[in-house]
């Protein structure tokens, strides 16, 4: 358990959130609802499972819980990954995998505050980490030690209103705020440096006054590590946590191969995916 | 009736520590007495309105009371994304005072000039819109939108117009018109809302119209607009605002849905300033002015 917080308290134990699975069930989504943002949702899967896994409280298990952290899907486009999480957690059912983008489901494409279990709507880009800042606001002014984590593609950076928020966020000293960057080198059309270069980020989200940590997105320890060294150096700081990451990650003929951002599976690929999936290190 | 704007504001927030007042660097000494009296529930967020938007919302969720200020122009046209999305979707309690609405900044030209705000917000489902017209509808306004349970949009123009109501409104019921002045019913009924009540009542005397302020554009009662309606030759609507999807185009959806009847839409055609003056000349270059209005009042109803 992390030293500076209580016990996460949903009492899953680490062979819940097992990234393979995890990456099983987005592909069993993706399939059954035909629909695209596989790459997206695969380069967070490691990120997103060490944040439920060793970070996330939930009292009781209640998404809706007052003194619950948060967890701001800014790049809503990355749902999936959250969704195969709340799966893990009970809050979403087998049916409601399966029946991904059925008529009247309520699961949709993009992150939806409307359901429970993702704080807000987004894909839009650029909205979801103002938000987050105006929790982490609040939860200051409340007095608790309660925890946000912001979700960022670096494609999402491209909008100006996130620098508003980093700004906003360092000169309210929001140190319970954590920004997390997934780093994988794409954007819709193209890759982050052919499109709009962002620099060396860990330098920016310096300069503009976080404390900044770099990890492999895909090494869980690193991740781990990382996250919680940025929690127990007390420096009044927003954090940031930069991390390099492969869209599509997980399966082969996916990573880094921007198709993934959308293209949908076939009854070939999905099964050519599975099998990918089976020879991974983590299977359980 | 910016004093009574401040008033009621240092009211709220001294009896709700919940209630807090986000600006986006703007509001000069509007706000001097707020940030004097309760020092801690004032923030202001920068030149940053969409994040300030984003984090109203994010701050109404943990159950404070964000009133987001700003000039019409940034707040709401500039964060129009952001209060669909982030406010209004999840019916936040976030109150919205988009200040200078129309074209109290007359010599600043068109980034300052806010003539298209209530057509941008009142396709938002849910989010409710309010115009007061005086200090007195203004006090009633701010109240009615910290106890209403979704997200409201308060559209304040010119301020110093003057009083139309002679006292302070007792209850402001959702939708309700309210009349001003009662005239002849073979002479028009003019609806207007905001700064141009008072201009409607300048007006009246002349024509011997009725006049009803609407200071609640949405949601508006059908019956009452229909009432407004029956009661007169023909309906004027004056605002200072785009005839394009105002208080003008609500009047005559309603009607010509309930109950068909000629209406004369008054207010900004389709185009921008050209150029800058004084309030009241910018007003006679959209021809709102008094002479202007009157003028197409009485062509209209001469047809």
């Amino acid at each position: 358990m992390k030293s500076d917080q209580p016990p996460v308290d949903h009492n899953i134990g680490r062979k819940h959130f097992c990234p393979t699975r995890m990456r099983r069930t987005i592909l069993e989504m993706a399939y059954a609802g035909s629909t695209v943002h596989i790459g997206c949702a695969f380069s967070i899967v490691e990120l997103i499972s060490v944040l439920y896994r060793n970070y996330l409280r939930y009292p009781e298990n209640n998404p809706d819980a007052e003194g619950r952290d948060y967890l701001v899907l800014s790049k809503g486009h990355g749902v999936m990954a959250q969704y195969a999480c709340m799966h893990e957690l009970g809050w979403i059912s087998d049916e409601q995998i399966k029946g991904y983008f059925a008529d009247g489901s309520e699961l949709k494409g993009l992150s939806d505050s409307r359901v429970r279990g993702l704080e807000v709507t987004s894909g839009s880009l650029g909205h979801g980490f103002s938000v987050g800042v105006g929790i982490a606001m609040g939860l200051k002014r409340r007095g608790t030690d309660q925890k946000v984590y912001a979700i960022l593609g670096d494609g999402e950076l491209n909008e100006g209103a996130v620098w508003e928020g980093v700004l906003v966020a360092a000169h309210h000293d929001l140190d319970n705020l954590m920004l997390i960057v997934d780093q994988n080198g794409f954007q819709a059309m193209g890759s982050t440096e052919e499109i709009l270069k962002l620099g060396d980020l860990d330098d920016k989200f310096q300069s503009f006054g976080f404390q900044t940590a770099e990890v492999d997105g895909h090494d869980e320890v690193e991740i781990d590590t990382a996250i919680s060294k940025l929690w127990a150096e007390r420096t009044g700081k927003p954090k940031a946590l930069v991390a390099r990451t492969v869209k599509g990650k997980g399966v082969p003929f996916m990573e880094s191969d921007n198709r993934w951002h959308y293209t949908r599976l076939t009854e070939d690929t999905f099964a050519q995916a599975v099998e990918a999936l089976k020879t991974s290190r983590d299977q359980l | 009736m910016r004093e009574a704007f401040s008033n009621v504001l240092v009211q709220l927030a001294r009896q709700d520590n919940r209630v807090l007042l986000l600006t986006g660097d703007h509001g000069y000494a509007l706000f001097d007495e707020f940030r004097k009296s309760c020092p801690t529930q004032y923030i202001n967020a920068g030149i940053a309105e969409q994040n300030m938007v984003g984090m109203a919302a994010g701050l109404a969720g943990l159950g404070y009371r964000p009133f987001v200020y700003g000039l019409a122009a940034f707040v709401p046209v500039r964060v129009i994304e952001q209060i669909k999305l982030d406010v209004a979707h999840d019916d936040r309690q976030v109150v919205f005072l988009g200040d200078g609405a129309g074209f109290v900044y007359s010599h600043l030209g068109t980034s300052h000039q806010s003539t298209e705000d209530i057509s941008c917000t009142r396709a938002i489902p849910g989010l409710e819109i309010l115009s007061p017209c005086d200090r007195h509808e203004m006090v009633s306004c701010l109240n009615y939108a910290y106890n209403r349970r979704r997200s409201v949009y308060l559209r304040m123009g010119k301020s110093d117009r003057g009083d139309v109501h002679s006292a302070p409104i007792a209850v402001l019921e959702p939708g309700r018109l309210l009349k001003v002045r009662s005239g002849h019913p073979d002479r028009p009924a003019i609806i207007a809302t905001g700064s141009m009540v008072r201009t409607a009542l300048d007006i009246s005397n002349d024509i011997d119209a009725t006049v009803w302020s609407a200071p609640i554009l949405k949601p508006l009662n059908a019956a009452d607009v229909c009432y407004a309606s029956s009661s007169a030759a023909c309906v004027v609507t004056i605002e200072e605002h785009s005839i394009y999807g105002g208080l003008g185009s609500i009047i005559a959806e309603i009607l010509s849905e309930h109950a068909p009847a000629r209406v004369l839409r008054i207010g900004v055609n389709d185009r921008f300033s050209s150029y800058c003056g004084s309030y009241q000349y910018l007003l006679g270059e959209h021809g709102l002015d008094l002479p202007s209005i009157r003028s197409k009042i009485m062509s209209y109803v001469k047809v």
